[in-house]
């Protein structure tokens, strides 16, 4: 039962009720009472003038002829008059001269007296009344008569007033819970219920759930309808929205599993045509070694010079052949991280490339202590296709230094392969890892330009970062990230 | 009577004021019952100042039966017949009163006849035997015979002052009232002491 909680509408609604009847029925008793009881004086200080008026005109002869038992049989017809609970005739020198009491309690001292000049007058304290009234005779003062009138009755109509209020009022209330209850059926319940169901489709966001529609028709029915038709567009969007993202994602899986089909496609193509080349390749250069060393032809100079050119194209397509398919590679080989030791591997790199060209005055700084979680395999590529690049491009200079370092950074270990060698135009830094996209003229530097792709490419599949910064015959920085997140 | 016993008196300062003033004033109307001009402060009228007062206030509660008004009268006479034991009093209490606008005159007498013409005779109690007689004198005349003489009413007379302690009351003979065409207020009987006789029929 909610018809007392202030929280709910009904409670609200039912005190409301109490409060606005009870007002008005208290102000209706304040002001029916006031308006009785001040008839009530009215009409006992008109009866009492009356009685005063009768009482005096029968005490005329007693107080003419001293006859005081006539006077007392005047006042006894008083007791008709259940009002009046004690009279008094004074005789003209103010004494009593005879007196009446309703009962023998009734006593009172006439503290107050008609003045000279008054015929009549009253006093009230109270509910009291005190009625004075001149007796007269031909012009002549006899003496005066006092009536006193009791508060008997309205104290009595006040009760009844309030006894009858109190009726009302209990009628009142029942009629204000009667009102609450019908007030429940038609506004409350159905306010409930749709409140509960807002709960729930805020709570759960189950949107597909709906308010009961209320017996009536108002504008009650009105909000219950539109929150359910707003419920069933939320539906409804919902269920587009679902769809368009299921349809969405169905596409995009399609699209990668085609591109993943498409790539797969072309990098085995990719591969076996680099791998088939290498056969015939071979062929060729085995044929062109066989014939420089050949004894039984003595070939002439001219001969010899095409011979070693041709020798030399072998080399570079053999080179180029091995790139193309470390590219490949470094696209599709699992990744297989295991802690690797690049000071050492960078160490190894140069040893072997000072090994190769002895005649070459490089300076070499390697910082030791560079530790990475990585493809042993791909990484020794990288790191060859840096470090190569940083020998080639220092090859023209007397006193060439090449540096592999690293540094700890915020975002952490940044490694770096530094040369200063001829660098490059720092506008064209975003070519320089795309396959076959070279800064120098293959007359100046020779080579594939496919060797810092493929750095790139295995940087990028370590989940790395590859850039380089340089001035043309400044040298070149190339730095690289390796991060590691401990996975699994 | 469900409330307090004692019924409070009236303080109000001004009606107080006032009370003291009537009281004031009440001493000086004690002489409203027997309105002497010039009064004297007294203080208890004696026995025949009282009497004097009666018999002036019996003229306003007697009239005629209708028709029969002697209405040519200009005066209203009080008469004493024989020895006065009133005095002064009566002639100070009358002085300028008028009873059915006619003047009220205060005549002592020394015979019974010429009481015929008086409204009012008082017959002293000295006339003694006499009583009867001047009783007899004034036959059906319509005179309000009054005496304080004892048995005065069993001789025919129709008013007889008694005293009852220190008040004067009186007894009515009405049967010797009907007998003239005098009418006596119900008023007046209702204070009398006693009534003898048949009430009169005509009620005023």
């Amino acid at each position: 039962m909610n018809l007392w909680n202030p929280r709910s509408i009904a409670g609200k609604l039912t005190r409301l009720n109490l409060l606005v009847t009870g007002t008005a029925l208290l102000l209706a008793y304040v002001a029916f009472l006031a308006y009785d009881l001040y008839t009530l004086r009215q009409d006992l200080i008109s009866s009492l003038t009356t009685e005063a008026g009768i009482v005096g005109a029968n005490s005329v002869t007693p107080l003419l002829f001293d006859d005081q038992q006539a006077a007392e049989s005047t006042l006894s017809a008083l007791k008709h008059s259940p009002h009046i609970r004690w009279a008094e005739i004074v005789s003209a020198d103010g004494k009593p001269f005879a007196t009446y009491r309703q009962d023998l309690g009734a006593n009172l001292e006439l503290s107050v007296k008609l003045a000279p000049d008054e015929k009549r007058q009253y006093w009230s304290k109270g509910a009291n009344i005190l009625m004075g009234s001149r007796i007269e005779f031909e012009g002549r003062e006899l003496g005066a008569v006092y009536l006193l009138a009791g508060s008997g009755e309205l104290t009595r109509r006040t009760g009844q007033f309030g006894l009858l209020s109190a009726l009302i009022l209990s009628l009142c209330f029942a009629i204000a819970v009667f009102a609450t209850s019908t007030i429940r059926h038609l506004v409350t319940d159905p306010l409930t219920e749709l409140a509960g169901t807002a709960q729930v489709v805020s709570r759960e966001r189950d949107y597909s759930v709906r308010a009961p529609m209320p017996a009536s028709s108002d504008e009650l029915s009105f909000l219950v309808q539109s929150f359910n038709e707003m419920l069933e567009q939320i539906q409804a969007r919902d269920r587009a929205l679902e769809e368009s993202r299921n349809a969405l994602e169905a596409r995009v899986r399609e699209r990668t599993a085609e591109l993943t089909e498409a790539n797969k496609e072309l990098e085995a193509f990719s591969y076996s045509v680099a791998h088939d080349l290498r056969g015939p390749l071979q062929h060729v250069a085995n044929i062109a070694f066989l014939l420089q060393n050949s004894s039984t032809t003595r070939a002439s100079a001219e001969d010899s010079e095409l011979m070693e050119k041709l020798v030399e194209g072998t080399d570079r397509m053999g080179a180029l052949i091995d790139d193309l398919l470390n590219l490949s590679r470094a696209t599709s080989a699992p990744l297989r991280r295991t802690p690797v030791d690049l000071s050492k591997m960078a160490e190894t790199i140069l040893v072997n490339l000072q090994a190769g060209d002895k005649k070459r005055n490089v300076r070499i700084k390697v910082a030791q202590g560079a530790h990475a979680m990585v493809d042993e395999g791909l990484i020794g590529v990288a790191l060859e296709n840096l470090l190569n690049n940083a020998w080639k491009y220092t090859s023209r200079l007397e006193e060439a230094e090449i540096e592999f370092g690293y540094r700890e950074e915020a975002a952490g270990t940044v490694y770096f392969v530094c040369d200063n060698g001829a660098g490059f135009n720092p506008r064209y830094a975003d070519r320089l890892f795309k396959p076959f996209q070279r800064l120098h003229a293959q007359s100046d530097f020779p080579g594939t330009g496919i060797g810092l792709a493929t750095a790139s490419r295995i940087i990028a599949r370590h989940g790395g970062k590859i850039w380089a910064e340089g001035e043309v015959g400044k040298g070149a920085v190339f730095s690289f990230t390796l991060p590691y997140a401990a996975e699994n | 009577m469900p409330r307090s016993n004692r019924v409070e008196p009236f303080p109000r300062a001004s009606l107080t004021k006032r009370g003291s003033a009537a009281l004031r004033h009440g001493l000086l109307a004690l002489w409203l019952l027997l309105p002497l001009a010039g009064a004297t402060a007294q203080p208890k009228p004696s026995e025949y100042d009282v009497k004097a007062a009666y018999l002036f206030n019996f003229g306003k509660f007697m009239r005629l039966s209708g028709g029969t008004g002697e209405a040519h009268r200009a005066n209203f006479e009080i008469c004493i017949l024989g020895r006065d034991p009133i005095g002064h009093v009566l002639d100070d209490i009358t002085a300028n009163e008028s009873i059915d606008n006619r003047a009220v005159r205060v005549m002592r007498i020394g015979d019974a006849p010429a009481a015929r013409g008086c409204d009012v005779v008082f017959i002293s109690a000295d006339e003694g035997e006499g009583m009867a007689a001047d009783l007899a004198a004034l036959g059906r005349a319509d005179v309000l015979t009054v005496s304080d003489a004892p048995d005065f009413l069993k001789h025919g007379g129709m008013i007889q002052f008694v005293m009852q302690g220190d008040h004067v009351r009186f007894a009515v003979n009405l049967d010797a009232v009907d007998r003239t065409h005098l009418i006596l207020s119900s008023e007046l009987l209702r204070v009398a002491s006693s009534v003898m006789g048949t009430p009169p029929e005509e009620q005023p």
